[in-house]
């Protein structure tokens, strides 16, 4: 990850851990934030998609399911799409 | 011994007022011809939300500025039922008199109101759902058992299953019971953040994606056939028979199999003695959720397909929204009026196109689109179904019936206790703080779980993470109890066991919280993850998940006493037959919302809190369980039987809410009720487990009635000296204590209050105690008495 993107790591992993009461210690940016990971379902995406609006401005409404996988591939589609 | 419950329960007056109509007359007309009050929303913004859809009342409301909306509607409702069953007048004692209603939101325009609009003092006491059923009580003078239901949106339907529960127990002649919601930013703003929001109008059993939201409130005069006859009444109908189950399967969607909704639909039928045939009309719960319409066509099919039934089905939330813990009550009304004036009301919305599509789905029901129809009805039946898994189904029936449930007076053991207070968690470790002496300091203290609890109990992360601290304390109290009573599910049985969960605050502090997010930054932005922790019954729900439990499950809220109303309420159901065993609960929480809403109310000590010293209360918290058990379920498991559960009152006396002042009638009352239903006397009662809390007008009461009663001569024990105002959560401690000391677990030397000669403190020996007492109070004037009895 560049700069850019370390940083908007770091906010989404923040706000995994204050929005949904992740423990910092079980989050890093590689594990499966669905199904056997973290075990996060379709009321976490909702905030995730409200959280990623409200602080980077990108809509998530409606994108695939490969992009929520893990912190990595939610940076990525954050850094693509914000202006 | 068991005796049949033969004792008939009518409804002889109605009352409703929601979006299309003031009265049930206009409400009921408007109905029958397909009017929709659904329209864009005016009194919550919708800016920025991609629906903005509402069933609100847009007419003159009375003007009463001293309750919430909430209570308003309910008011109103409550009001136009009681003077329709002409019961004015002929209550022959206030006492058997209750009221019971249901609510989601409770007061929580006051909430809003309170944070934009300068954090006023008179908005505070306002909040909760507790003040309801208070200011229904004291506007027509009920004086017996008052509580809410916090069953989210099938609160309203419970109302009357336990009105009809007490006054077949003869506990009660007669309820006002129903249910009441206002519209509100904060269930709109968390159904838009879960996306559960219909961009259209709500279509039920048709396009089913969405809720469209209401308000407004249902309300009902039940009493025994016997105490209406009495009076000449008019009947509209008996209820026969009622049943509550919870899914123990996810906090807001229901389970996709419906068993736990079939279990509540197949009980009502079984215990109401009708088949299935008989059954006419199923006023549905209809949301219009796809999870929600999906499931409720499975378990309808499943239920009436094949019986010989002759169904028609229909939801009245298309034409008057979604209007949450009314729901149950306003649709009881509407099923009532359809079995007494043999005309349905139908599900609006439907195109050609729909109708024709609908036809695979409904297979041999009639799901009534669009138009209402005639038809002879006997029996009706109403379905609600919540968030936290909740299901209640309602029979009403033109003829008396054969009703089924039946009572024991076998002995109810507590078996299992579960303690979080600010001391520490666990029983054992209560038991160590109290035996050295420990107590809270200062004026505010909060019980904590963590990592530890969590471990202990096999709590994983993916689970704990979703609860707020109201929920995580009662998760982690509750399975501390379970375990104690070595209560394990067998297959098949998993609805023999349920909970009562009783709570004064619920979840203030996240509801709070939620409102303060919103306030600031728009309705548009709830969050979706804390809006299922905003209804009252999360905690019960996550509970029932966590343990399985799947038998019926109710949060009652009514002031700090609602902890020891769920001791009365869960020792009924295990003498009702209704359960094996049962969780009796009192949870409330402490935070800074609290301490600032509390202290701002004057009740919070300076410093520390000193009992029956005119100090004020030291705020505290904590989450504390008792399993009960009938003797075969305690002998099956083998549990400690710590002690037995005798007998309860609950009365109320109605007094200004805020207030407790002036209301030693209702102790006095509760105390009699319990003594009576134990068979003891005052002489009998070894010792009393104190509602004092340092706030003086508090203490006056207990003081001046112990005096009355007991010549100040009995000891008073009272845990608020070791952990503070626990509020509910101490109310129920107050049970667990006296279990402890009952059993010897405790130290026979303890410190006990006097209130002979002004107020002493003494030590005193337990170890001779057979019969104790247990009171605790509630804001308003709600009492509640339990005795208990050395095992």
């Amino acid at each position: 990850m560049n700069e850019k993107e370390l940083q908007v790591a770091e906010k989404i992993k923040g706000m995994l851990v204050e929005n949904l009461r992740i423990p910092a210690e079980e989050l890093d940016y590689e594990i499966a934030l669905f199904g056997d990971g973290i075990g996060l379902d379709s009321v976490d995406s909702l905030e995730i998609i409200s959280c990623i609006d409200s602080e980077f401005g990108v809509a998530m409404t409606g994108v695939g399911k490969e992009h929520f996988f893990n912190i990595t591939s939610l940076t990525k589609y954050v850094c693509e799409h914000m202006e | 011994m068991e005796r049949q419950l033969n004792t008939r329960c009518v409804v002889t007056g109605l009352g409703m007022v929601n979006a299309i109509g003031a009265n049930v007359n206009e409400c009921w007309e408007n109905a029958l011809a397909g009017k929709s009050g659904i329209d864009h929303v005016k009194s919550v913004s919708a800016k920025n939300c991609y629906a903005d859809l509402g069933a609100e009342i847009d007419f003159a409301l009375p003007e009463n500025k001293e309750v919430d909306r909430v209570s308003v509607l309910c008011l109103k409702a409550s009001e136009e039922a009681f003077n329709d069953s002409g019961i004015a007048g002929n209550i022959e004692d206030a006492t058997r008199f209750g009221v019971i209603m249901g609510s989601c939101v409770g007061g929580v325009v006051s909430i809003e109101q309170y944070i934009t609009n300068g954090e006023k003092t008179e908005d505070i006491n306002k909040m909760t759902i507790s003040p309801i059923a208070n200011n229904v009580a004291t506007a027509f003078g009920a004086k017996g058992v008052i509580t809410n239901v916090g069953n989210a949106c099938a609160a309203g339907a419970i109302s009357v299953a336990y009105a009809c529960e007490l006054i077949r127990a003869g506990v009660a002649d007669a309820f006002i019971v129903g249910g009441a919601d206002a519209f509100a930013s904060v269930p709109f703003s968390g159904f838009h953040a879960l996306h559960a929001l219909s961009e259209n109008p709500c279509s039920p059993f048709n396009h089913s994606n969405g809720i469209t939201l209401g308000e407004g409130a249902g309300a009902m005069i039940v009493e025994s056939y016997e105490h209406a006859a009495k009076r000449g009444a008019k009947i509209y109908c008996d209820v026969l028979a009622a049943g509550i189950s919870s899914d123990a399967h996810h906090i807001t969607a229901p389970r996709p199999d419906g068993i736990g909704q079939m279990y509540a639909i197949n009980r009502a039928i079984d215990m109401s003695g009708l088949k299935k045939s008989d059954i006419g009309y199923v006023n549905a719960h209809g949301t219009g959720t796809a999870k929600n319409d999906e499931a409720e066509f499975l378990s309808l099919h499943t239920v009436f397909d094949n019986s010989g039934a002759d169904l028609s089905v229909s939801s009245v939330k298309a034409m008057v929204g979604h209007c949450l813990g009314a729901a149950g009550a306003i649709e009881a009304v509407y099923s009532i009026k359809a079995l007494t004036e043999g005309k349905i009301p139908p599900t609006v919305g439907y195109s050609d196109e729909d109708i024709e599509n609908l036809k695979e789905k409904a297979g041999d029901i009639d799901f009534m689109p669009n138009v209402s129809k005639d038809k002879e009805l006997k029996a009706v039946m109403s379905n609600n179904f919540a968030f936290g898994g909740s299901n209640a189904s309602v029979i009403f029936a033109k003829d008396a019936g054969e009703v089924k449930e039946i009572e024991s007076d076998g002995d109810v053991f507590i078996t299992g206790l579960g303690i979080v207070s600010p001391l520490g968690n666990g029983v054992e470790n209560y038991v160590a703080k109290v035996s050295e002496g420990a107590r809270v300091e200062g004026n505010s203290a909060k019980a904590e779980v963590g990592k530890e609890d969590f471990d202990k109990f096999d709590i994983k992360m993916a689970f704990f993470r979703k609860l707020d601290k109201f929920s995580l304390i009662q998760v982690v109290s509750g399975l501390e109890a379970l375990k104690e009573a070595g209560i394990v599910l067998e297959e098949g049985k998993e609805e023999d066991y349920g909970m009562i969960i009783g709570t004064g605050d619920g979840p203030l502090t996240t509801v709070y919280e939620f409102e303060d997010h919103i306030a600031k930054e728009g309705n548009e932005n709830g969050s979706a993850f804390n809006f299922p922790n905003t209804v009252y019954n999360a905690a019960g729900g996550y509970l029932s998940i966590k343990t399985g439990l799947r038998g019926y499950n109710v949060t009652v809220t009514n002031g700090s006493q609602s902890g020891l109303q769920s001791v009365a309420y869960a020792f009924h159901e295990i003498r009702q037959n209704r359960a094996q065993g049962m969780l009796a609960t009192g949870t409330d929480e402490n935070s800074a919302v609290m301490e600032k809403l509390y202290g701002q109310l004057g009740l919070v000590a300076g410093a520390d809190a000193k009992l029956y010293g005119e100090s004020g209360m030291t705020l505290s918290d904590g989450s504390v369980s008792v399993a009960l058990e009938n003797a075969a379920s305690a002998e099956k498991h083998g549990g400690k039987k710590y002690a037995r559960v005798t007998g309860y009152g609950m009365t109320h006396e109605g007094v200004k809410y805020g207030s407790v002042a002036g209301s030693e009638a209702g102790l006095k009352s509760a105390v009699e009720k319990a003594l009576a239903m134990a068979g003891i006397t005052a002489d009998d009662v070894d010792a009393i487990y104190g509602l004092g809390n340092g706030v003086k007008e508090y203490d006056d009461i207990e003081i001046a009635v112990n005096k009355e009663l007991f010549g100040g001569k009995k000891p008073v024990h009272n845990v608020r000296s070791y952990v503070g105002e626990a509020r509910a959560a101490a109310a129920t401690l107050s049970v667990a204590h006296a279990a402890l000391t009952l059993s010897g677990d405790l130290p026979a030397s303890q410190k006990a209050f006097f209130f002979e000669n002004g107020v002493e403190e003494k030590d005193v020996d337990t170890s001779a105690y057979k019969n104790v007492l247990v009171v605790a109070v509630g804001v308003g004037g709600s009492y509640s008495a339990v005795t208990l009895a050395r095992v």
